[in-house]
């Protein structure tokens, strides 16, 4: 029968050629989580807030899947106004937040989570296509080799904030209302 | 061994630097919109506030594996040990004590247990689910006992099936390739209207015969099985929705017993091959409702009832009828995010054996289980640090009151590592398999001298006999862990963590007594016992000895471990998966024998190494390539049968090698909804064993090289 040892060395020389590989290939790649931290610094720029803030609050729901990608943005001007990410785990903890993203693997508790948020002026994102048919307002959707992104502009109407003409047009789908 | 794999994670650290990502803020949400999203998809991946030691397999890691069996996916994860027994046959563990009825593993699939009730394990035999309809499974490493039941004692396996809304439409995947492989995988979803959406699917296997280790006969393990899977959910608006599952699943397969003695008066023995086939059957359907009240508790209330058969050869047939309530709260406040719980379960069985091979103490009993959990999830500094805390109390009919308790804490200095602490206790109830069944566990040949100078000697066959003992009680594990995890830059992380756990009444055996079924035995002080040499078919006056031994809770031990996986985006259509688990189990000197080769063969049966490498690769929009390399440290099993006189009525143990083997797949898309691939398995490493049977003396088989083409057709 054919027996090898179990090859320790290789297992080591394998992990070690893959260390030493790392440095050179850093930063070339664009990972979808990257793209989505984008989107949502950029829907900041695209909606209108009833009251003015010194500071914009990125409230992250959930599994942290975009912590990482938003860390390079804390702090900076968005629109003349500082950047400020934060995760959030109850509705006490809301109260400053400007968007709200939602990881999809809350999918099931999207229900109770969009009560948190009630009548307040925040922006729900989620990366689950579902979300804007279960009341959210933004779903960022991978379709066709692209991030797109559906709204639901009911959604947007009771919490009070105003979207851009031109984030409704470069939407994939709108509903509750039309473009 | 420990030296090099705390070097490892420093070796990341030095070349880690996070990767701004300066050119994306400058996009706007036009460019954005037009960006192409190349890279090879994790969805749901990111584990970063999880306090445990966590992996995911996504459905695409599924797809990609080329795999057509559950265990042969988890082979995939840290942690982890699968061996293949035979074609339908596998021994699955996380963290050691693996075997054919390993016990210390909870699996759910949406929330509902795999536990075979007779012996606390999976049978692996039946597919729960079929490969193509889940859509993540999430692998929890270490005890969850307080949130996920008191079987959770060295992991959590929990599958996740595709959501049916926004699904609609079908697919067929079909699979043919070498050794008899079939597999045919049929799915059709649909929206009845806005709110309810549902799912069907069936799914059917084929395996023809594996080749038996060293021979040239195959292992008569013909395997077929089929499962149909359905789905419904139904939105009920204000956050409370309905789902119902039910699933019925078949599978047959024999295999080759190499086990039936029959004895010659002069103390000869022959053993005569048995194929006994194995029918297994579930049935199960699950309704769950979820609400949200006007305070802001989440609630959900699961019910289920199952039927499942067992039934192998005419040695044993067993059936169950289960009923399974589940409550569980949720609320968040302030700083708290508070889970709690209460469960009951019952289970009513009909066991018939054939005796002598095997017995069972009372053919229809009725098992009860309750349970109640408190969990809490504490920000003790906003951003920083978590505390975890929980507590379970379970009441079963067998075992009493068991205590689960369950600490965690979570930091995280930035946005791009945490690092963790938990410390756990997690019971297991003892299964009425091994409290109530008696079953024989192996032979040898002892050789004794004649008295008479000049007369050869003999070689009496002794017969292990395990009996039952309702008095079996709960084992009981302590762990430790620390762990740390950290994204180097958009495109590179890794998970690393080390741990210790403790047991204590894990179960063993000892021996009740020895008795002969010949006269000439009571010169040697050994009772001649006649009527239970009848019971087990000897007719009076053969040379056998009997060595019998009840199971009792007499071994503890420790495991040691430590665990990494790397996941590493090199381009964007190139990903690299790196996971690998070292573990080491020492049991305790015991200073009763039989307690102390139990003790010896579990340690002897623990690998040392498991690891994994995976690569994928989009070639181009239509083309994809994928690599899989893994492998395992060699471990030793005790021969069940050892017909070797030279060992002297010792143990005996075989070796089964480590490995590395390869797989790869090339898959290629033809058109929007066509995608053909070829997959080759087990490359490398050709027709090893990785496991021999624990209990049943299955023959040992071969794991052969194999290729498959499989066509997925989606409209």
């Amino acid at each position: 029968m054919y027996s090898p040892r179990f090859p320790r060395l290789a297992v080591w020389a394998v992990l070690a050629g893959l260390t030493l590989a790392m440095p050179a290939s850093f930063g070339q790649a664009t990972t979808e989580a990257q793209l989505k931290a984008a989107y949502l610094v950029n829907f900041l720029k695209y909606v209108e807030w009833p009251a003015q803030h010194p500071v914009f609050t990125i409230c992250l729901l959930g599994r942290d899947s975009l912590g990482a990608s938003l860390a390079s943005y804390e702090g900076r001007q968005v629109g003349g106004r500082e950047l400020r990410v934060r995760r959030v785990g109850s509705p006490e903890q809301l109260a400053d937040c400007h968007e709200l993203f939602i990881s999809d693997t809350e999918e099931a508790r999207f229900g109770a989570l969009l009560r948190w948020v009630e009548n307040q002026p925040i922006l729900t994102i989620s990366d689950a296509e579902v979300f804007t048919r279960d009341g959210g307002a933004i779903a960022l959707i991978r379709s066709e080799g692209r991030l797109q992104f559906d709204v639901n502009a009911a959604a947007l109407a009771r919490a009070g904030l105003k979207p851009s003409s031109q984030m409704m047009r470069l939407a994939r789908q709108v509903i509750g209302g039309s473009r | 061994m420990n030296m090099r794999i705390t070097l490892l994670p420093a070796a990341l650290l030095a070349v880690g630097s996070l990767h701004a990502a300066e050119d994306l803020a400058e996009l706007s949400l036009e460019d954005l919109v037009k960006a192409d999203v190349t890279s090879v998809a994790r969805k749901s991946q990111s584990l970063a506030d999880v306090p445990a030691a966590a992996f995911v397999i996504t459905a695409e890691d599924i797809r990609r594996s080329g795999a057509q069996t559950l265990p042969d996916v988890l082979r995939m994860a840290p942690g982890v040990e699968v061996a293949q027994i035979d074609n339908g046959r596998y021994a699955v563990t996380v963290r050691g004590f693996n075997g054919r009825f390993a016990n210390k593993l909870q699996v759910l699939v949406d929330g509902r247990s795999l536990y075979q009730p007779m012996f606390a394990g999976v049978m692996w035999e039946i597919d729960p689910i079929p490969l193509e309809d889940i859509e993540r499974i999430e692998i929890i490493r270490g005890p969850g006992a307080v949130m996920w039941g008191v079987n959770a004692v060295n992991g959590l396996i929990n599958i996740i099936s595709r959501r049916t809304r926004g699904r609609a439409g079908g697919a067929v995947n079909v699979t043919a390739g070498t050794q008899g492989n079939g597999n045919v995988h049929a799915r059709i979803g649909g929206a009845s209207d806005a709110d309810s959406s549902w799912r069907l699917s069936a799914q059917g296997r084929h395996l023809e015969p594996s080749q038996l280790h060293g021979q040239s006969k195959d292992g008569k393990d013909r395997y077929s099985s089929g499962v149909v899977n359905f789905r419904f959910d139904r939105d009920l608006g204000a956050g409370s929705d309905f789902s119902v599952w039910a699933s019925a699943a078949r599978s047959r397969i024999t295999e080759l017993w190499n086990f039936s003695p029959t004895f010659s008066p002069t103390g000869g023995v022959a053993l005569l091959p048995l194929t006994p086939k194995q029918t297994m059957s579930d049935e199960t359907l699950v309704g769950r409702y979820r609400w949200l009240t006007a305070a802001g508790i989440e609630s959900s209330i699961q019910a289920l009832i199952g039927h499942a058969s067992l039934e192998i050869g005419n040695f044993a047939k067993e059936e169950h009828v289960v009923f399974d309530v589940d409550y569980q709260g949720r609320r968040a406040v302030g700083e708290h995010d508070l889970t709690w719980g209460l469960s009951h379960r019952s289970t009513r069985d009909d066991i018939d054996t054939h005796e002598p091979y095997v017995a069972i103490a009372g053919e229809n009993r009725t098992a009860r289980q309750t349970g109640v959990f408190l969990h809490d999830d504490w920000t003790l500094l906003p951003e920083r640090v978590k505390l975890g805390i929980g507590g379970r109390l379970d009441k079963a009919t067998a075992n009493g009151t068991q205590v689960s308790v369950n600490a965690t804490l979570l930091w995280t200095p930035s946005r791009a590592d945490s690092a963790w602490l938990k410390l756990a206790r997690a019971p297991r109830i003892s299964a009425r398999g091994e409290r109530d069944i008696s079953i024989f566990t192996g032979m040898s040949l002892l050789p004794v001298p004649s008295p008479v100078p000049g007369v050869p000697g003999m070689n009496i066959p002794v017969i292990g006999y395990i009996a039952d003992n309702r008095d079996l009680g709960a084992e009981k594990a302590k762990g430790f862990e620390l762990g740390y995890r950290k994204q180097f830059a958009a495109n590179l992380g890794a998970d690393v963590n080390v741990y210790r756990q403790r047991y204590t009444d894990l179960r063993g055996a000892t021996q009740v007594r020895m008795y002969g079924c010949h006269p000439m035995f009571a010169g040697f002080g050994i009772a001649y016992d006649p009527a239970a040499c009848t019971y087990f078919g000897l007719p009076a006056a053969v040379p056998v000895l009997f060595s019998q031994n009840r199971t009792v809770n007499n071994l503890a031990g420790t495991t040691r471990g430590a665990e990494l996986a790397v996941d590493w985006l090199v381009r964007p259509g190139w990903r690299l998966q790196l996971s690998y688990a070292w573990s080491k189990l020492d049991m305790d000197d015991e200073s009763d024998p039989v307690a102390r080769a139990a003790a010896s063969a579990a340690e002897r049966s623990s690998p040392r190494h498991y690891g994994s490498l995976r690569s994928q690769w989009n070639i181009d929009a239509n083309r994809q390539f994928d690599v899989w390399l893994r492998g395992a440290d060699g471990l030793e099993r005790v021969d069940q049968i050892n017909l070797d006189p030279a060992s002297g009525g010792a143990t005996n143990f075989s070796r089964v090698p480590g490995y590395v083997t390869l797989d790869l797949r090339h898959a290629h898309r033809v058109g929007k909804d066509l995608e053909l691939a070829l997959v080759g398995r087990n490359l490398i490493a050709r027709n090893r064993v990785e496991y021999i049977s624990d209990f049943i003396p299955t023959a040992v088989t071969e794991i052969a090289p194999s290729w498959a083409v499989t066509a997925r057709w989606k409209f």
